[in-house]
């Protein structure tokens, strides 16, 4: 640790300090020590011979200053608290259109836990920053080396608690900040990444916040900043500036609950940040006065026993990275994603660009800005002429002036009011309210008023908005906005960054090519409707197929099909489709950190899908579908099918079987017209599924937890493959021997049992119906009638042929079931029928229709026809001729002598019974038709 | 003050304004007796930071810039409708405006159904007409005329409940600030002295029953009051109030703690169950306003001090909150005794202590109800 340089230059400030802290306090060397120590702070950052210079984030006042001293000194190597590994990706700002967030991100993860995947780092960068006028400067200006030495990405995840530790936080990776529940779209744009931010400068417990905004009379951290640092900072010189932020660095360093987790993070990386300074100074040899370290002002008052180039303390022990593959990346950030993700108040970020450019406007300060940068003012070249840096001068006393002086009342700047309040005004209209100029002038006296009462004189952006409520805002809101949302919109509104194709990861590049047959700006913001005609133009059809695979991989809102659809087999002639890739710009470029084409992600996330720890025969073949519809690859399709075969053989359940069952009868259909034979998987995913379902039906046939559903779709998958599995070498008596082997008790599987003997012929229909006839007519087994009826309706699937017979039960049922049997059962029937038999109803409604009258006159005399007696009428026979018929009539004996030997004595005769009735009467009469026709069939025959 | 029921806030707080007044060196708009800082501080209670001689206790709780906005309103040329649930102290803050601005918080009109166009204006003394005939002398001036001769803040209580006609006898005296006497030949307008205004409260729930026509609402500063549903901060109206009304009645009574959480609960659960409920029949028709719980703690109180053991047990606060509460047979009893059941129940079973009274208290009051 450095001692402070000498109590002279802040001596007269520590005994005031400490003469106040004797007369307030009530234990006035706590009291003392924190203040004294405070301006010991002060003292031994400034004494550093590494000029250091404490900023916060999206703080104007910080990014003025920055600009000033930057002119004013002109360094050479700017050493930056920024992870060090997204160094690279900061020159491709200048493609961007900021607010942008540099973000590193990790799916394949190394010593890290599982359930942390996908790791993202973000660290959002605005133009009105101290932090991003460090980086143009740096990057823009030949001969100046910018180095980033904060802790790598790797390390904030290797320093986080695992699950378990002390300070774990239960659900994924705790960061600084994550985004909140449900946030708006824009205030999403980060996802659920980490944030980091430069100088995060912030009371480090909730009390002392609360009591500064208490005292403070502010609503809101970022009011109190704005009110009682940032205006005061805004015009003050270099010194004042430095002093003051390095003392509330102290400030809230000092006061910060002992013994925090995050501190000592805190102090590693200022030990990690120091360290590669001095690594970096040694290895280039560069002069430390030509430096300049940026850095949060929490981290300037730093006391880690490495701060100070002249500190005699070992390096920090840097640990290595792990094997994590990170991938680097820009994404679109926007003011509300960062006031989200940091827990400031709405608005503030926009407040703070605005109070920005007021401010350079003000001042006639030219900032920097990286060569190319979309958006924002362009800058002149007047402003980059070369000054030569001012001399260095010895460092005074700036803190006691400023601590002791009244607070400066910034001016009443009233054109600039009067242009807010007619501005609102005209928004407000244009948004429904009933506002007239009459509320201008009132919002503008409210605002002063509000202001005086708050003491100051000019009004800040929170006094107008909280004026401009109070005058316009009602008892409704007519529009969609209020009042306050339309100030935030007024004072700059949310800004929403863009990041230039340039700098894109190759995937999204190749996305925005391919597409651009579409004839649209994709990277426009708006959603936008593509239509496409695939046989008018060649070059629409493989559009068409990335975006079903972008359909497939983005957020179901990024790439919409409005018409169209692309099943196994299947794809429309014309398509339209809703595209909104400009604003799901972060989905896209994440995208790209899996992958270099569209094609090479699917494939990769459908193989994942199949190997991963939770998958099932059922999502297997979802994968082997979507791998057909989308992707085409016959390796891939019979790769993701063979894995298919392996999951099903291993699945101990079978809770999937219906799902199984209703994906793989739509493969072998769409296989068997597409191919000349099934390939190879789907022959052994059907042998394989028979010995399988053969195996585990008496188990679910017994098994409470596995529903009728099941076991019927399993049926389904035995007697609906039967003769494909047959004809591939299964062997038929395993299923005779595994449904000799079920004994069920519950009701409904007992019918399905039936229903599948019925199937194998070991059950005739007339013994099943006496069977449903003896459990209507016992009393006590009536109550569960209807779930054998629900096990008959599930039999359906594995025999069709029940149909008949299905129709008659139920219709009997609801004759003779008693009414508080039916009545409560029927609801269940229909959600059971809706639910989980919607192929079986079609089935069942055509029987009944087929069984039933038609119309209500025929019903009286209908009579079902499982009741109806008579006789069938007999077959019509007829009178065998030809040449074979005139042989056997000319020699019967050798067929007789064939009929003897079998037993029959009658031997061999003609029927010679004419044949009768009205028809043969009518061709009897009339021969001549029958005769041509037999004329025209012998010469057809000839 | 000892022979008033209840003193308006300028006489209770007397000492305190008189004080603040001759301390006070801030600059006061129109005839204002306190500076609008001093307002404000007079209304939300002084801290250390203020660097007073003299602590100024907090008498209205709820968020500051509600305050701040309600007093630039009155400096500015517009009347202050303080909006919101019935409950949430839209009356009493508009009295402590009135008090600390001019010293004088009764210059009220209550809109009703029945309030006319006389009760904004002015009306006649018949008798002195009919003896001397029209003239100042035999004209009876409104609270709100009153205001405006006097130069101070007049007040309108429940606006909305009062008709078309009536509500717009305002728009005239908001923009002119002059009323026109048409029966007087000479001396027949009164014009507002510098310092009126007028500060009207409207309950959000009788929203469509009269609603304001624009040309008055432009004239109006609308402040919204919120529901507290800060559980510290009510905590703090009700013990302020309570201990406010204990003075009042002369009576020696501690309350509970854990007996003022039981109540504060048990207002926040039948709050949640109202805001999750789907129908009006499933929600009590009470707004569950804070107002509401210091008339249950209120009763509970004056129950025990008279009829009990001087000592507020948890039984009589559940038959008094179920009392105040059940005003619709069999509806609101019916959810009251799904709330006893269902969340009361099981935190008796869990926590014990006065929440098995409690629950007792309920029961019994609900059997004696139903």
């Amino acid at each position: 640790m450095t001692a402070p340089t000498d109590a002279g230059l802040f001596g007269a400030l520590r005994e005031r300090l400490a003469d106040a802290a004797a007369a307030f306090a009530d234990s006035p060397d706590a009291l003392a020590g924190i203040l004294a120590g405070m301006v010991d702070d002060v003292d031994r950052a400034l004494g550093e011979r590494l000029e250091i210079f404490p900023v916060c984030h999206h703080s104007p006042a910080s990014a003025l200053a920055m600009l000033r001293r930057l002119r004013a000194k002109q360094p050479k190597v700017v050493y930056l608290e920024l992870c060090e590994d997204l160094q690279p990706l900061l020159t491709e700002l200048r493609n961007c259109r900021l607010p942008v967030a540099v973000q590193a991100f990790a799916t394949e993860l190394a010593d890290f836990p599982a359930e942390w995947a996908p790791l993202s780092v973000v660290a959002p960068i605005t133009e009105a920053s101290a932090e991003y006028q460090a980086i143009a400067y740096a990057l823009d200006t030949p001969g100046v080396e910018l180095v980033l030495v904060d802790r790598s990405t790797d390390h904030v995840f290797q320093w986080t608690p695992r699950p378990g530790e002390a300070g774990s936080t239960p659900a994924g990776p705790p960061g600084e900040a994550t985004v909140g529940a449900e946030p708006a779209e824009e205030a999403a744009l980060h996802g659920d990444a980490v944030g980091v931010e430069i100088g995060d400068l912030r009371p480090r417990f909730a009390e002392l916040e609360a009591y500064l905004l208490h005292h403070g009379k502010v609503r809101h951290w970022s009011e109190w900043w704005d009110q009682y640092v940032e205006r005061p900072l805004a015009t003050a010189d270099h010194d004042t500036y430095r002093q003051v932020m390095v003392l509330i660095g102290s400030l809230f360093r000092r006061l910060r609950p002992t013994a925090a987790d995050r501190l000592d993070r805190d102090e590693d990386r200022e030990r990690y940040m120091w360290t590669r300074i001095r690594q970096h100074l040694a290895a280039s040899g560069a002069d430390p006065a030509d430096c300049l370290y940026v850095c949060g002002a929490f981290h300037a008052a730093s006391r880690v026993e490495q701060f100070g180039l002249d500190s005699t303390a070992p390096d920090f022990a840097i640990s290595p990275r792990t094997a994590t593959r990170w991938r680097y990346g820009l994404i679109p950030s926007s003011h509300s994603a960062i006031e989200a993700q940091f827990g400031l108040a709405p608005g503030s970020v926009s407040i703070a660009a605005a109070a920005w450019t007021t401010a350079l406007s003000r001042g006639g300060l030219v900032p920097f800005r990286l060569d190319g940068q979309q958006g924002g003012t362009k800058r002149s070249r007047r402003g980059r002429a070369a000054v030569a840096p001012a001399p260095a001068t010895p460092v005074a006393d700036r803190l006691t002036g400023f601590l002791a002086a009244p607070p400066v009342l910034d001016e009443l700047d009233e054109a600039e009011l009067r242009g807010w309040c007619v501005d609102i005004v005209r928004l407000a209209r244009r948004n429904g309210y009933l506002a007239s100029t009459a509320d201008a002038i009132a919002v503008f006296e409210t605002s002063i008023l509000l202001a005086g009462l708050r003491n100051r004189a000019r009004p800040t952006p929170y006094d107008f908005a909280d004026a401009a409520v109070t005058c316009i805002e009602k008892d409704v809101v007519p529009g969609r906005r209020d009042v306050r949302r339309l100030c935030e919109i007024l004072l700059g509104g949310d800004r929403i960054g863009q990041v230039g194709y340039d700098s894109l990861p190759p995937l999204a590049r190749d996305v925005l090519d391919r597409l651009r047959p579409l004839g649209l700006d994709l990277e426009k913001r708006t959603v936008q409707r593509a239509l496409l005609d695939l046989r008018a133009d060649p070059a629409l059809p493989a559009c068409s197929d990335l975006l079903w695979m972008l359909r497939h991989l983005l957020p179901a809102d990024a790439v919409r099909p409005i018409m169209g659809e692309r099943r196994l087999g299947h794809r429309s002639p014309q398509e339209s489709w809703d595209l909104a890739l400009g604003r799901h710009q972060r989905a896209l470029i994440e995208l790209g950190y899996e992958g270099v084409t569209v094609e090479q992600v699917l494939e990769q996330r459908l193989r994942r899908c199949v190997r991963g720890p939770d998958a099932t025969a059922a999502t297997a073949l979802a994968a082997v579908e979507d791998a057909i519809r989308l992707l085409d690859s016959p390796r891939l399709v019979d790769e993701l099918g063979a894995r298919a075969v392996e999951l099903l053989s291993a699945e101990r359940t079978v809770d999937d079987a219906p799902e199984v069952l209703r994906r793989i009868r739509r493969l072998l259909a769409h296989h068997r017209t597409t191919a000349a034979r099934l390939p190879a998987w789907c022959e052994a995913f059907v042998t394989t599924g028979y010995a399988h379902y053969c195996t585990l039906l008496p188990t679910a046939f017994v098994d409470e937890a596995t529903g009728v559903r099941q076991v019927g779709a399993m049926l389904g998958f035995l007697f609906g493959m039967e003769s494909l599995a047959l004809s591939l070498g299964c062997d038929r008596s395993q299923l005779e021997l595994a449904v000799a082997q079920s004994h069920p008790e519950a009701p409904a599987k007992v019918a399905l049992l039936w229903a599948s003997r019925h199937q194998l012929g070991l059950l005739p229909l007339a013994e099943l119906r006496d069977r449903c006839a003896e459990l209507l007519a016992n009393p006590l087994v009536v109550p569960a009638f209807p779930q054998y009826l629900s096990g008959f309706v599930h039999a359906l699937e594995p025999a069709p042929g029940l149909a008949p017979f299905v129709v008659e039960t139920m219709s009997t049922a609801f004759a003779r079931l008693p009414d508080p049997v039916l009545l409560p059962w029927l609801p269940t029937l229909i959600t059971t029928l809706r639910d989980q038999g919607p192929d079986l109803v079609p089935r069942l409604v055509r029987e009944a229709e087929r069984t039933f009258p038609g119309g209500l006159a025929a019903l009286d005399a209908w009579v079902p026809p499982w009741r109806a007696t008579g006789q069938p009428a007999p077959a019509v026979r007829s009178a065998p001729t030809g040449p074979a018929t005139a042989l056997l009539v000319g020699h019967p004996e050798a067929v007789d002598a064939v009929a003897a030997l079998l037993g029959c004595a009658d031997g061999w005769r003609q029927d010679a019974a004419p044949a009768a009735g009205p028809a043969a009467a009518l061709v009897a009469a009339h021969p001549a038709a029958a005769d041509a026709v037999a004329g025209l069939l012998t010469g057809a025959s000839g | 003050m000892s022979d008033m029921l209840r003193a308006p806030a300028e006489v209770k707080y007397a000492d305190e304004l008189d004080w603040l007044e001759s301390v006070d060196t801030g600059p006061k708009p129109f005839s204002w007796r306190l500076s609008p800082r001093m307002v404000r501080l007079f209304v939300l209670g002084s801290e250390r930071a203020d660097g007073l001689d003299r602590e100024i206790p907090q008498k209205w709780f709820g968020d500051r810039s509600f305050v701040e906005r309600a007093i630039v309103t009155l400096a500015s040329d517009r009347g202050l409708l303080l909006i919101g649930d019935p409950g949430t102290g839209k009356s009493w803050l508009a009295e402590l405006l009135a008090a600390a601005i001019c010293r004088n918080s009764t210059l009220v009109v209550q809109g009703t159904a029945g309030t006319t166009e006389d009760h904004i204006k002015y009306s006649w003394n018949v008798s002195m007409v009919i003896a001397r005939g029209q003239s100042r002398e035999s004209m009876i001036p409104s609270p709100i005329m009153t205001a405006m001769e006097q130069g101070v803040v007049g007040r309108f209580e429940e606006l909305t409940r009062s008709t078309s006609d009536v509500q717009d006898a305002l728009i005239s005296i908001l923009s002119e600030k002059y009323i026109s006497i048409p029966e007087l030949d000479r001396d027949n307008i009164v014009f507002a002295k510098p310092g009126f205004s007028i500060i009207a409260t409207a309950n959000s729930r009788d929203r469509g029953v009269n609603d304001l026509s624009s040309a008055l609402k432009r004239r109006f500063n609308f402040v919204r009051i919120p529901v507290v549903t800060n559980k510290r901060s009510e905590a703090e109206i009700v013990r302020f109030r309570t201990e406010e009304l204990l003075r009042r009645h002369h009576i020696d009574l501690d309350v509970p703690p854990t007996l003022l959480d039981i109540l504060l609960q048990s207002f926040a659960d039948l709050r949640a169950a109202a805001a999750s409920a789907t129908s009006d029949d499933e929600k009590l028709e009470s707004a569950l306003s804070t107002a509401e719980q210091i008339g249950v703690l209120e009763d509970a109180i004056l129950h025990s001090q008279f009829f009990g053991d001087r000592a507020l047990r948890p039984e009589i606060l559940a038959g008094s909150l179920m009392g105040s509460l059940a005003r619709r047979s069999p509806e609101d009893l019916a959810i009251l005794n799904k709330y006893l059941h269902g969340v009361v129940e099981p935190r008796a079973k869990q926590d014990g202590g006065d929440w098995a009274g409690f629950l007792d208290g309920g029961r019994q009051a609900i059997a004696s109800l139903s």
